[in-house]
């Protein structure tokens, strides 16, 4: 019991290394599914969107962290 | 056919980020077998080991049956996620902000946990012992399973990629044969930056695919992104450290 709980807690630290990075990686690629779908803007643009909204993300959390001396 | 532009990038983030993880797993295993022997070590891997093949042979089928978009959609955001926790982590690594992974600390804790068990005599040596070996395989096993099912499903590269995990397997422990203690001189930190950069880059592609986003430059795409998230990593890690010494 004990090992599935920690393999249960290892598949989830997998992709939530961090809650709020994870949160807004999942709202920038809703955001995108939204425009290109939705709102029937030129597919390239939400792509753009996309990247550079996960690498503003990236950068973001790193400062973040560092404000706040680690996690 | 299969682009040689999007199996080499495929096979070499299997093999780097197999790398990690194996090298994670072998420091717990090596930890156990100095200690309790290679009975339970081998024991304990060789059950990880087929743990791991019984959720392969489980999910492999399954993927088939899955649409190519719905998948990419689907591995894209995982990718995504995984990515760039991982090139969150080592930036902020890079950075002096977290202290960096080290091998002979790990196997100095495992080690005395196990010396510990053995003082107090609460449970059964070798099974404990099994069992250790056994999560840690399984562990950081599951983080390669799905590193391979992730680059290599979307364009049918998981024999490819497989192939590089395997390799990966081959050469540490080909190196741990040799070297018999722990693989401290591996620069992990490094190697995580380099397949963060390379697992985002995928996340950000297959996500774009899945959403029907068609690529300028198709494939070779990735390399630019791969380019934009170094960068990203770089710049991230230089803020992270003005900012550590200015908040110290």
């Amino acid at each position: 019991m004990t090992m599935l709980k920690e393999l249960a807690a290892e598949l989830v630290g997998m992709f939530v290394a961090e809650k709020r990075l994870a949160i807004a990686v999942l709202a920038i690629v809703a955001m995108t599914g939204l425009l290109v779908d939705l709102a029937g803007l030129n597919p390239l643009f939400g792509g753009a969107v996309l990247l550079f909204g996960c690498l503003m993300l990236l950068i973001e959390s790193v400062c973040r962290a560092a404000r706040g001396g680690a996690s | 056919m299969t682009a040689w532009s999007t199996a080499a990038p495929a096979i070499s983030a299997a093999f780097l980020a197999s790398l990690v993880e194996v090298v994670e797993a072998f420091t717990i295993v090596l930890a156990v077998a100095t200690l309790r022997g290679w009975r339970p070590a081998a024991l304990g891997t060789a059950g990880g080991l087929g743990v791991l093949a019984g959720i392969v042979l489980l999910l492999g089928p399954l993927l088939d049956r899955v649409p190519i978009s719905s998948l990419q959609l689907a591995i894209g955001i995982l990718l995504l996620l995984f990515g760039m926790g991982w090139l969150r982590k080592a930036s902020l690594r890079a950075a002096g902000v977290i202290p960096l992974h080290d091998e002979e600390a790990i196997f100095a804790a495992e080690a005395a946990e196990l010396s510990e068990q053995a003082r107090s005599r609460a449970r059964n040596l070798g099974w404990a012992a099994g069992i250790t070996a056994l999560k840690a395989v399984l562990l950081e096993g599951l983080e390669v399973v799905f590193i391979v099912i992730a680059v290599g499903a979307g364009r049918g590269l998981l024999v490819p990629a497989g192939l590089g995990a395997l390799a990966a397997c081959a050469v540490v422990l080909a190196a741990g044969a040799i070297v018999h203690r722990p693989l401290s001189r591996v620069p992990e930190n490094t190697l995580k930056y380099g397949v963060g950069v390379m697992l985002s880059a995928f996340g950000v592609f297959w996500t774009g695919e899945g959403l029907g986003i068609a690529w300028p430059g198709a494939d070779f795409a990735l390399l630019l992104f791969a380019a934009l998230f170094l960068g990203a990593g770089l710049l991230a890690s230089a803020f992270a450290r003005k900012l550590a010494a200015e908040f110290a």
